[in-house]
């Protein structure tokens, strides 16, 4: 039978898996109402945010509950600090798919922007990279992670290609100056998503091998 | 690690008649270190602390393969004095000990057997183990009154600094603390880590969350068999082998 300590850390874990779950979900729902300009979808990203936070912080209190009570040591020390990490990361995710949103919903009351397949194609892999990096979590799949943490090479460039190409494109309509710098916003919150996840998958490499890979310390 | 080695097993063997308790058992223990061994009930975690000093030779039909060494000579020598080796390496145990004598006299037992009979000496001597065992401020106004008014903690404390007397080398601890408050225990914990300063110290513990609070480095025992050991922050953050990781998160048998 499972000791009362390990049912505890299964409800941590379940907890990290709700905030995934929500956290996903508003993303996909900020992209695709950025990308159809539906306005009614950006509010209830915005709107859904508070569920998000309010699980942060019920995560820091079980966490908080287990370090306190049954001073864990090795791998469930490590799954309880790499859940704390990734409980941040996750929240900051859903605040990147408000952020988006806001902005679809600017962007939806004025006239659209000529059509953009690269915020489209950065899009998907900020989604992929974090169910991606969900899966490696759940499946205990460092190996999984690892490919996660190449994966944000690609966010970083399409960012770039996009700010490039908006920057172009300014120089020559000056009316599309605001609605141009609101869409760069939305590209650096999305390679920011992807810089979360990441960080997410560091938390879950930490958390199997119990090696720090941040900021290529291991070097 | 780049400490010396004050003492070491190498290959040992130990054997309570027909039953082999411990097994090939090689460890290094550092000087001006605290080395812990931890492990369930049974695993030779004790019996290999009492071969350091050779406390085992008292038990019958015992027998010991393999060598101890202290500074480069076999413990277990014939030629060995094992009362002179008892001196070197000290021993505190379980549940405090004290005789039925004066707390000065308690302390100065081991130094009276070994010969000091100056009295001023002796008093510097006995002043000087207290202050080391972290007692002497609680004890000083009435080091003629017996031992066995003293509490559990500070009975325990007079026990370390009657090891401490006698000059020791390497002390040997078997779960000093495990029979005090947690306040007392704290004193014994603090006091450790102070004496690592001057000595090399072996404690045996039940308490994980103790060996990680003490001790540099950690020894897992299993079934008689050493299965890792390491720097206590690696073995307690991310031990090598499975047996160790199941022991420390709880999740054996």
């Amino acid at each position: 039978m499972e000791s009362r300590f390990h049912q505890e850390l299964d409800v941590l874990k379940m907890l990290i898996l709700q905030m995934a779950a929500l956290a996903e979900r508003s993303l996909m729902n900020a992209i695709k109402a950025l990308l159809d300009r539906d306005v009614d979808l950006a509010g209830k990203v915005i709107d859904g945010d508070r569920e998000i936070n309010l699980l942060e912080v019920e995560v820091d209190r079980q966490s908080l509950k287990l370090l306190a009570l049954d001073q864990p040591m090795a791998r469930d020390l490590r799954f309880i600090i790499g859940c704390m990490r990734i409980a941040v990361d996750l929240e900051r995710i859903g605040d990147q798919a408000v952020n988006v949103a806001q902005r679809a919903q600017f962007l939806s009351s004025r006239p659209a922007l000529p059509p953009n397949p690269v915020m489209e194609q950065l899009g998907e892999t900020a989604i992929d990279m974090l169910k991606s990096v969900i899966a490696a979590f759940v499946n205990e799949d460092s190996q999984l992670a690892v490919e996660v943490c190449r994966m944000d090479d690609v966010a970083d460039e399409l960012n770039v290609t996009i700010l490039r190409n908006l920057l172009e494109y300014m120089v020559n309509e000056v009316a599309a100056v605001e609605r141009s710098v609101q869409t760069i916003i939305v590209s650096r919150c999305l390679e920011r998503v992807a810089d979360q996840a990441t960080n997410i998958a560091e938390s879950v490499i930490f958390i199997q091998k119990g090696v720090n890979i941040k900021h290529h310390c291991q070097e | 690690m780049n400490k010396q080695c004050k003492m070491a097993s190498r290959r040992l063997n130990f054997f309570y008649g027909d039953y082999q308790a411990l097994h090939d058992i090689s460890l290094e223990l550092n000087e001006n270190q605290v080395s812990a061994l931890i492990g369930p009930s049974g695993c030779g975690k004790s019996t290999f602390l009492r071969c350091l000093n050779r406390m085992n030779d008292l038990i019958p039909k015992s027998r010991v393969e393999g060598e101890i060494i202290l500074d480069d000579r076999n413990v277990y020598d014939p030629g060995v004095d094992v009362v002179t080796l008892r001196r070197k390496v000290g021993m505190v145990f379980q549940k405090p000990n004290p005789f039925p004598k004066t707390i000065f006299e308690n302390v100065a037992y081991g130094l009276r057997v070994n010969g000091l009979k100056d009295s001023e000496a002796l008093a510097s001597r006995v002043e000087r183990s207290l202050r080391q065992a972290a007692l002497w401020e609680e004890v000083k106004d009435r080091l003629h009154r017996s031992a066995l008014g003293l509490s559990g903690g500070q009975q325990q404390r007079l026990c370390i600094a009657r090891a401490l007397a006698v000059e020791p080398e390497v002390i040997l601890m078997d779960e000093p603390a495990s029979a005090l408050d947690p306040i007392a225990t704290q004193k014994i914990e603090e006091l450790i880590h102070e004496l690592k300063k001057n000595y090399t110290i072996v404690i045996v513990t039940h308490n994980m969350q103790q060996a990680a609070r003490v001790s540099d480095v950690t020894a897992f025992f299993y079934m008689g068999k050493l299965i890792e050991v390491d720097l206590t922050e690696t073995l307690f953050t991310r031990p090598k082998y499975k047996q160790t990781e199941d022991y420390i998160t709880g999740r054996f048998g």
